[in-house]
């Protein structure tokens, strides 16, 4: 997030620095909501059709200082690479080799580092290895390959990196049979992909299953899952971290999920720039929409927002006002949200939150607006993530 | 009644040719009150009504930030097109020219009227005008410039006309810009650092980029302005010139900025002579991808190192140690086993750029660690 973003002009300053002027939630919400960050060098690199995340001079930096300078890291976080498996799973063959992902991982300077692997998107429980779907077979053998590959180039150059084994499957026992041959080879932590997709009984099933084989002292890791009604359980099989963005995500990419606390959910408050909404702007330039009356009806929703938030105006006032500016906007006669606007308003969750964000910006971070005020909103919920992380007993 | 009444204002009538503008000076804040801003749309038969753009906002919320600021001045004319119902009344030729003519504009206001029934379409000036109405400003007379126009085709061409000049070259644009005051539109405000080292670079006599910029004012240049302000916003941002930024304001300890710079290309160009003296034609090195790429060895090589300390042994050692494995003038770039390119064949696209770099400081590397 950027620190000069002005919430009343909703203007950058002219000369912020993208990401490095920026703020992460590590530098701005305590405790730290997170014990450790995962990068994927598909979003730093790129692929071979698609571009990084990075522009090329970002890029250039993170790998000259490093991935604990480059995100300012303090020293009891820990880094994680990965290849980002997700980014490639319509190849046939992983786009990286291990040279190439073994300088990655070194030239950034990460703790650890997780072999290539290659994601298996399909779930088949009794399925062994002549029924399941060759494709299938073949990506958990390629990611087995690579996995041995891995470590050979590890001790080739004597690197210090702590190699994570990455686990495929499609059924518990496939799985329990890839970390049994990871463990074979000389693995002692274990990340267990492709399981972003299952239900919870399914990833308990291939727990279970892997349960039988596990030498005590491997360590488990769940790439991608966010399941806290569920990490105790996990945790009994060997479970001893899981990496995810869904909390942060949902904070602008969820329909009504929007706003966590530690016993609720909320949906935040859409008030939409008129000149920063592609469908909103279509809708101007054909003469549907009259830009004046949208950006009368835009500014009193903010208004009359500020001033609940304050004590000097009614809720049914608030209200009004968002379902006129609704009615403007919702030309595609999408369903409402004011029922849950009216819950959100009335509860005013971010009045008893204690972090930094809800102190500082009041009712601004449940507006649903603009990258600055949905990012933060995303670093509250990951605070909550972390204060209910904090109840479960990891033994 | 209270909300029809009569504007008179005082204006010149020029004369040119056949037609007649009028020349005057106009409240900004009073402008809606009788001149409407047209959109384009169809109407319910599905014909073109209007002729303008929506209102960008946030060029409106620049230009309105600028008003508020001390001693904002609009210098250039709004322009509007009347219909018959405005009208001027001369007040007789006076002075020695018989093309322009004193007199005043009569314009009947109703501020009941719908937008399309107005007297006066906003022709050019919709940003500006727009930016005064919502500034927090009790008046702000501008500069107006209205013809009466027959129909609304007219007006649409009237539009066209105004609008389709064409910008400012970009290289007119970097070389004014480290010379302008006051307040700027923010993608200007980003590029005025790069620029103004940029225009030193070109025009310190204790340089190595000494007259080489192409630029309006040094036409013999042949290092492309882009390329090189590409490089500099690059480290300015990301690489080894931030430590001189102040990222509050934006502004920065440009001495030392050009020490360092100076310092880093004073060694590449002592280290390749040859390469250095050729345009991009016979050269890489002054080439986009090789300015680029030289650029990201200077950040990899002096992140750490103060503007003084730049011109030191382990830096020209570095750039000595590339000698043997570059192909800026002739030759093939080796950049991998079975990786071999012309010396010519590179581009300045982001991938050899990139391509480019990593071989340079793989390159280095491993200089470093075998010296
Ligand atoms: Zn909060």
């Amino acid at each position: 997030m950027s620190p000069t973003y002005d919430f009343l002009t909703d203007e950058y300053s002219p000369v912020r620095v993208r990401q490095r002027d920026d703020q992460y939630a590590h530098e701005v919400v305590t405790p730290i909501p997170y014990n450790g960050i995962l990068v994927s060098k598909a979003i730093v690199d790129g692929g071979e059709r698609k571009a990084g995340k990075y522009t090329e001079p970002q890029r250039a930096r993170l790998y000259r200082m490093g991935v604990r300078r480059f995100f300012r890291l303090p020293p009891e976080i820990v880094t994680l690479g990965d290849c980002g498996a997700f980014n490639y799973i319509n190849e046939e063959y992983p786009p990286y080799n291990v040279a190439e992902v073994v300088d990655f991982y070194e030239e950034c300077g990460f703790d650890e580092g997780v072999s290539i692997d290659h994601v298996i998107f399909g779930y088949e429980s009794d399925a062994d290895e002549k029924q399941a779907d060759p494709a299938w077979v073949k990506r958990r053998h390629i990611s087995l390959d690579l996995a041995e590959d891995f470590l050979a180039e590890l001790r080739k150059r004597r690197s210090r990196l702590i190699p994570v084994g990455a686990a495929q499957g499609w059924s518990p026992a496939s799985y329990a049979d890839s970390v049994n041959r990871l463990q074979q080879m000389g693995y002692r932590r274990i990340a267990l992909g492709g399981m972003v997709p299952l239900k919870t009984a399914e990833i308990l099933a291939c727990l279970e299953e892997i349960e039988k084989i596990r030498a005590p002292e491997t360590e488990l890791h769940l790439l991608g899952i966010t399941r806290v009604e569920s990490m105790e359980l996990f945790a009994n099989f060997g479970v001893r971290s899981f990496d995810s963005t869904s909390a942060f995500r949902q904070a602008f990419m969820d329909d009504r999920n929007n706003y966590h606390t530690r016993d609720s959910m909320f949906t935040a408050v859409r008030v939409p720039q008129v000149d920063g909404n592609p469908a909103l702007k279509r809708q101007i330039l054909s003469g549907a929409v009259s830009q004046a009356e949208a950006v009368v009806a835009e500014r009193e929703c903010l208004r009359l927002l500020r001033g609940y938030d304050q004590g000097n105006v009614r809720i049914d006032d608030v209200l009004d006002a968002l379902v006129n500016y609704e009615r403007i906007v919702n030309t595609s006669k999408k369903r409402s949200y004011i029922d849950l606007y009216r819950r959100t308003l009335e509860e005013t969750p971010w009045k008893s939150c204690s972090c930094a964000l809800c102190q500082k910006h009041g009712i601004e971070i449940i507006i649903f607006r603009g990258s600055e005020r949905n990012k933060r909103r995303g670093f509250h919920n990951l605070t909550i993530l972390r204060s209910k992380m904090n109840d479960i007993d990891f033994a | 009644m209270a909300d029809q009444y009569s504007l008179r204002i005082p204006a010149l009538e020029v004369h040119q040719g056949k037609r007649r503008i009028y020349c005057f000076a106009i409240d900004g804040k009073k402008l809606h009150s009788f001149a409407a801003v047209s959109r384009v749309r169809r109407d319910k038969e599905e014909r073109l009504q209007g002729y303008q753009r929506p209102e960008v906002l946030s060029h409106i919320r620049a230009i309105r930030r600028y008003l508020e600021s001390d001693g904002a001045m609009m210098p250039n004319a709004i322009v509007l097109a009347f219909d018959s119902r405005v009208t001027f009344v001369g007040h007789g030729q006076t002075g020695s020219v018989d093309y322009a003519i004193p007199g005043e504009l009569v314009i009947p206001v109703d501020e009941s009227l719908p937008e399309e029934q107005k007297p006066a379409w906003l022709v050019d000036g919709q940003q500006r005008s727009a930016a005064i109405r919502d500034a927090d400003l009790a008046e702000f007379p501008v500069a107006a410039v209205g013809f009466i126009a027959d129909n609304v085709e007219e007006q649409r061409s009237q539009f066209i006309l105004v609008n389709s000049t064409k910008p400012l070259p970009k290289g007119l644009i970097h070389e004014l810009l480290p010379e302008t005051t006051g307040h700027l539109p923010p993608a200007y405000v980003r590029r005025k650092l790069p620029a103004y080292l940029m225009t030193r670079l070109n025009i310190d006599g204790d340089g190595p980029f000494y007259g080489l910029v192409a630029s309006p004012t040094a036409p013999d240049g042949y290092i492309k302005d882009n390329s090189l302000l590409k490089m500099l916003e690059h480290s300015l941002f990301e690489g080894a010139l931030y430590q001189y930024r102040n990222p509050v304001d934006g502004s920065g300890d440009v001495e030392r900025m050009l020490t360092h710079l100076k310092g880093f290309w004073g060694l590449v160009k002592e280290i390749f002579p040859d390469a250095w003296r050729k345009p991009p034609r016979h050269s890489r090195l002054t080439h986009g991808v090789g300015i680029q790429a030289m650029g990201f060895v200077m950040d990899a090589l002096t992140d750490e190192l103060p503007a003084e300390g730049v011109r030191c042994i382990r830096v020209r050692d570095a750039l000595e140690s590339l000698r043997p494995h570059v192909a800026w003038t002739e030759g093939t770039w080796r950049f991998g086993e079975d990786d071999e390119q012309k010396w010519n064949s590179l581009q300045n696209t982001p991938n050899d750029v990139r391509k480019l770099t990593t071989h340079l400081l793989r390159v280095i590397r491993t200089a470093e660690t075998r010296g």
